[in-house]
């Protein structure tokens, strides 16, 4: 999906650790199973936390087994069992994976073009397949990427109406798990908010190269609208941290609140782990310009 | 009440306190308060002052609880029917209160009009805007506890506070020589009190 919703690991105990671990891999090889070789390269650890809370809310049986794993074919590592239920996370990770590559086709440019039509002959069996058992969840992401591309077009969008079409996109993904109205209800809120969350830090991320390139990006919008001058160069510009460290808070914040009248028992410690210390360092790192997508942290030393 | 204040302010408990919350409260206050305390004391005049406050608050909040009239304190405008929105957002009809909203003519805006304005945004989601209403309300009138209240939460939340984070286990806390002695101060006095001594000199 975005590759910004991660578990702190310092914070992590070795067997919290090593069960996050196994529910990635676990999900890579049912994407193999399900959807194909190809669609397991796009696979990334905002999956392995949207299975830990399907687990959690659903009580879902997760068993774990000693496996080689492609890419370290020569070591051993936990990984979940085909008896676990991974279904839901791979699933939603091919839906938004065409779904995104649909939408770079119709208005990216051409290099990003040509990776995406090389790559959707590959998605387009596994996005039927998916389809099968969530149609609805999958219109509702077709929408939202549509509510994107006329804002983008639009370009006069305020951070809130920027921030809408992915929140709505994890609203709807993250509503599906629950099991009851009120599940329904906070999950959804849940989702919302950290669709928010990703959608902020995803701009911040940007900012540098959409500068650079033109591209379109909300926070050049605030800019020009906020008369900020700013070239690109050297930290961000201080109203620019300030107005995304108060929409990450306040995303975060309500996002606690769903959390706790959630109430998830298993799991609960990586869950906090990522809800409460990963999401900020996440953060953190993107306004600090360290943050590495390849979920590798940069070499030097890192403050804690 | 007779001085015009509001009671729930007086007593501290929130509009849809319960009848337990509010008796707790009241016995927190008249523990406080009451005037056998303060005999031959200069503040004694105003203990009794207070406490009569306390005492006509929690009759009044007492019987609005048993008389269901949990509204007769709800701020309203005279430019529109806010009575109307805020039923509309309790129920979830967030586009139709939004209409009404956006209908009043903007010389008209008050400050339950801001009010209602980010508690639109807020169920919507957009919590920058529904902060910048609610500060909006509140510097028109910073006198309404329900307003304060709304700002105050998303305040909170806005500089980093998140509901429920584990403490302690957590708490990324930064380890220097200056910490370093008051937990040492503190042991030697915990010694100290158990017949020990932990820094001989002090």
């Amino acid at each position: 999906m975005f590759g910004y919703i991660r578990a702190y690991k310092p914070y992590m105990r070795m067997f919290e650790y090593e069960i996050y671990r196994s529910v990635y891999c676990g999900i890579c090889k049912d994407m193999h199973r399900r959807f194909g070789f190809m669609t397991r390269l796009t696979l990334s650890y905002d999956s392995a936390f949207l299975a830990l809370v399907d687990l959690s809310v659903r009580g879902k049986k997760l068993s774990v087994k000693n496996e080689r794993c492609i890419a370290h074919p020569w070591k051993k590592t936990m990984c979940a069992a085909c008896g676990s239920d991974l279904s839901y996370a791979s699933s939603v990770s091919v839906l938004l994976t065409y779904h995104k590559l649909r939408d770079d086709i119709a208005d990216k440019g051409f290099k990003k073009k040509l990776i995406a039509y090389s790559l959707l002959p590959f998605f387009k069996k596994a996005y039927k397949r998916a389809c099968v058992k969530y149609k609805p969840l999958s219109d509702r992401i077709s929408e939202a990427m549509k509510l994107q591309t006329a804002l983008e077009k639009d370009k006069s969008a305020g951070i809130d109406a920027a921030c809408e079409p992915t929140a709505l996109m994890m609203q709807a993904v993250f509503g599906e798990i629950g099991r009851n109205q009120r599940e329904k209800a906070l999950l959804a809120r849940f989702g919302y908010c950290l669709g928010r969350f990703i959608y902020i830090t995803d701009a911040l991320d940007d900012l540098k190269k959409d500068i650079e390139q033109g591209g379109y990006n909300p926070l050049i919008i605030y800019m020009r609208s906020h008369d900020i001058q700013w070239d690109g160069q050297g930290r961000f510009p201080k109203q620019i941290r300030e107005l995304c460290d108060a929409t990450v808070n306040m995303s975060l914040g309500q996002l606690a609140d769903c959390y706790v009248a959630l109430d998830m028992q298993r799991f609960r410690d990586i869950l906090d782990n990522i809800v409460y210390l990963g999401l900020k360092y996440t953060y953190n790192q993107v306004k600090q310009e360290k943050f590495n997508k390849r979920n590798k942290d940069r070499k030097g030393t890192t403050q804690l | 009440m007779r001085n015009g204040k509001d009671p729930y302010v007086v007593l501290g408990v929130q509009r849809s306190a319960t009848e337990e919350e509010v008796k707790a409260a009241y016995k927190e206050l008249v523990k406080k308060y009451h005037p056998d305390q303060y005999q031959n004391n200069p503040l004694q005049d105003v203990a009794t002052e207070k406490m009569a406050e306390v005492n006509e608050a929690y009759d009044e909040i007492i019987n609005n609880i048993r008389n269901g009239e949990y509204a007769s304190y709800q701020s309203t405008s005279t430019f529109f029917d806010s009575a109307k929105v805020r039923e509309l957002i309790q129920t979830g009809n967030i586009t139709e209160a939004d209409n009404i909203l956006s209908r009043v003519d903007p010389a008209r805006r008050d400050a339950e009009w801001y009010f209602l304005k980010g508690s639109v945004a807020y169920k919507r989601g957009w919590f920058n805007e529904a902060y910048d209403n609610f500060s909006k309300a509140n510097s028109i009138n910073p006198n309404n506890a329900e307003y304060a209240a709304a700002l105050n939460q998303l305040g909170s939340q806005r500089s980093g506070q998140m509901n429920g984070m584990p403490s302690g286990y957590y708490q990324n806390r930064n380890q220097d020589a200056c910490n370093c002695c008051c937990d040492l101060m503190c042991m030697d006095a915990c010694c100290e009190c158990m017949g020990g001594d932990l820094i001989p000199c002090c």
